[in-house]
């Protein structure tokens, strides 16, 4: 029997830096989002990134966390005993067994975009896996406002893989696709990712290309993370955090409709939520040492 | 059993005290479903008046009778109703607020009949010269209805019970709240919400002997810990308890409401004169508005202002029902208002069960927006 070929599925990834001893550093600190589609476990040596891991999410929460943990210090010889403080962020913050706090991952987000955008941010897009959230926040990336969508998880990364499943494109492939169409098509008019996905089955039968109907729903799920942001308004830098920030076909046309580059990221912007828990790790680290 | 314990028990079994009631008595049990209705008067004759409130569960009974687009809480009313759970009522009545809850009202009345139903046209604009007068007639003519219902005249002695039964209950209750104004107050948002809940659906009497027994231990009460995170609830109708109690696990505390769950019911009494009915009347054009009747002049902002200053509120949640269309109008005039004066909100919207972990996030990441963190 031949195999399924899994079109929704994302690369999962671990990283560490070659260049850094974390037997000499003083405070070592992690952070863990668990989020609901994927999981990242982010290590900080004294505030400065050493590794990460990122990684789907499964049925239990714990393991998941347990998991991302283990593999992003697997080969550097690191134990969960190593790390001072650990942050647990994310839609299972509450279930990673070795946190020592839990924060929002819409704090974590901001912290993290700061780091990985720089101190100009003031606006974060963060496109999750079943939700979106838009993030204001000040010079040091503490939030002073934010909005979250509504009951649907229309614009998120669940949805996306959804539709690649459907056109049997790789999902890492969905954006370049989409912006291949020599015009914009009108966008499909439900964002709903069930009724989107039939409506894109209606598309398909009526002969238009895959590229048409991707570009027509990577532009109906960037028209309603637009009227997100523009509720809580827009303040530059812009910057995009979560999986769908790889989504170039979605970014492009944010940008488009909001008037405003996104800044790009110097890091893999999926880890935001990851290494803000870290970092928070880190500043918690210091002020219990103090 | 505390207080607040009884308060909670009343709440959970609000249909069985009232059966009890009832059989005790041998009185008769009203069900409304405003709080504009003038309580006063079915006191005045030994009538329990308790209020229609949803149960917070799916249901699937009210879709032939209320359109769409209207509130949960209007459903959740109807579906009690269609249930069968207040089939010991012997009356209904509402006094005209919104068009939600009428047709919850009027739907009620052609499905479930009862020996007495009555609709008390309160008007709108509350701030004309012309209401008072007109309110007093229509007061009239409700106690004309009463009497009727109940083969009994009301007399001025009976007017001076109810009134004295119901402003007992609001001064009482008060006073609890005032206590809420302490830095680590001895009761939380979900004993308060508790309390003014039962309070809509027992015999008052009994509910204010509850309350002098609670106001004689509370004040001397201390609780311990760090002072919580001080919030205000401000919104369409609330009674949604584990949404409170959900908040305030995340280190908050809610010290005051904008609800008519909380001080919009209770908050002013009726003043003395000669006019009973006049009193009554002038009670309630004057109590805290709902938004529908809440204009040219806004007058429950200024109410709300002056509740978060002198309860040092830190941050409001604003939620209303979803469509609920009075108070969303004036959601963002709110928001821009408390902003202005130092106060960060942040906006929910209910429907008849509430998404609590998501709920819990946005909850979470507003209280650390407020909170001077050590995180920086």
């Amino acid at each position: 029997m031949a195999t399924a070929v899994e079109y929704w599925r994302w690369t999962e990834s671990r990283w560490t830096a070659p260049d850094v001893d974390w037997r000499a550093g003083k405070v070592i600190t992690a952070g863990v989002d668990v989020g609901s589609v994927s999981t990242q476990a982010v290590i900080v040596v004294d505030g400065k990134l050493y590794a990460y891991s990122s990684m789907r999410t499964g049925s239990d929460s714990p393991q998941s966390a347990q998991k991302a943990m283990d593999w992003a210090t697997e080969g550097t010889g690191m134990t969960i005993d190593n790390v001072r403080y650990v942050v647990g962020t994310g839609y299972g913050r509450v279930n990673v067994p070795f946190a020592n706090r839990t924060i929002t991952e819409i704090a974590c987000h901001a912290r993290g975009a700061n780091f990985i955008y720089g101190p100009s941010v003031r606006t974060v897009l963060d496109m999750g896996g079943q939700d979106c959230k838009a993030i204001r926040c000040d010079e040091k990336g503490k939030v002073s406002s934010f909005l979250m969508n509504d009951k649907c998880a229309a614009g998120t990364g669940r949805g996306m893989e959804v539709f690649a499943d459907l056109l049997a494109v790789p999902i890492e492939d969905v954006g370049s696709l989409s912006l291949s169409v020599a015009e914009e098509p009108p966008p499909v008019s439900s964002t709903c990712v069930v009724f989107a996905k039939t409506e894109a089955t209606g598309l398909l039968r009526a002969g238009w290309p895959k590229n048409r109907v991707v570009a027509a729903y990577c532009s109906a799920m960037a028209h309603r993370v637009v009227t997100l942001l523009e509720r809580i308004g827009v303040e530059a830098e812009f910057a995009i955090t979560g999986g769908i920030s790889k989504n170039v076909g979605i970014v492009r046309r944010i940008e488009k409709e909001l008037g405003v580059k996104a800044l790009e990221p110097g890091l893999d912007a999926q880890l935001a939520g990851g290494l803000g828990a870290a970092l928070f790790a880190y500043a918690l680290a210091a002020r219990a040492a103090s | 059993m505390s207080p607040f314990q009884k308060f909670q028990e009343w709440h959970q079994n609000r249909h069985q005290y009232a059966q009890e009631w009832k059989a005790r008595t041998g009185g008769k049990v009203l069900g409304y479903f405003c709080t504009y209705v003038p309580e006063e008067i079915l006191y005045a004759a030994d009538v329990l008046p308790v209020r229609i409130l949803g149960s917070h569960e799916p249901e699937d009974v009210t879709e032939p009778h209320i359109f769409a687009m209207f509130c949960p809480f209007c459903r959740d009313c109807l579906a009690q109703g269609l249930k069968g759970r207040f089939d010991y009522l012997d009356g209904i009545m509402i006094s005209q607020s919104c068009l939600h809850i009428r047709q919850a009202f009027w739907s009620w009345q052609l499905h479930i009949p009862t020996s007495f139903s009555y609709y008390l046209p309160m008007p709108h604009h509350v701030q004309s010269p012309r209401a008072q007068d007109y309110l007093r007639g229509e007061l009239a003519q409700f106690k004309g209805a009463v009497e009727g219902w109940t083969g009994r005249t009301l007399t001025d002695a009976d007017l001076d019970r109810g009134m004295e039964i119901m402003n007992t209950n609001r001064r009482l209750m008060k006073q609890v709240y005032e206590l809420r104004k302490a830095p680590n107050p001895p009761l939380v948002g979900a004993d308060a919400m508790e309390m003014v809940l039962s309070s809509q659906m027992t015999d008052k009497r009994e509910h204010n002997q509850e309350l002098a027994a609670l106001l004689e231990k509370l004040p001397q009460q201390k609780r311990d810990g760090d002072p919580p995170v001080r919030l205000m609830i401000i919104g369409s109708e609330d009674d949604d308890v584990a949404f409170i109690k959900m908040a305030e696990s995340l280190g908050a505390v809610f010290v005051s409401d904008d609800h008519c769950t909380g001080t919009r019911y209770f908050w002013n009494e009726a003043l003395p004169q000669e006019d009973r009915l006049m009193a009554i009347a002038q009670r309630y054009l004057d109590r805290t508005p709902c938004p529908t009747k809440d204009w040219p002049e806004r007058r429950r902002f200024q109410q709300i202002l002056r509740l978060a200053k002198e309860y040092g509120v830190q941050g409001a949640l604003l939620i209303q029902q979803k469509f609920c269309d009075p108070h969303e109008s004036d959601i963002p005039q709110l928001a821009r208002l408390l902003k202005e004066n130092g106060i960060p909100s942040y906006f929910l919207e209910f429907d008849m069960t509430v998404p609590l972990g998501p709920f819990r996030t946005r909850v979470e990441a507003f209280l650390e927006t407020l909170r001077e963190e050590d995180l920086f």
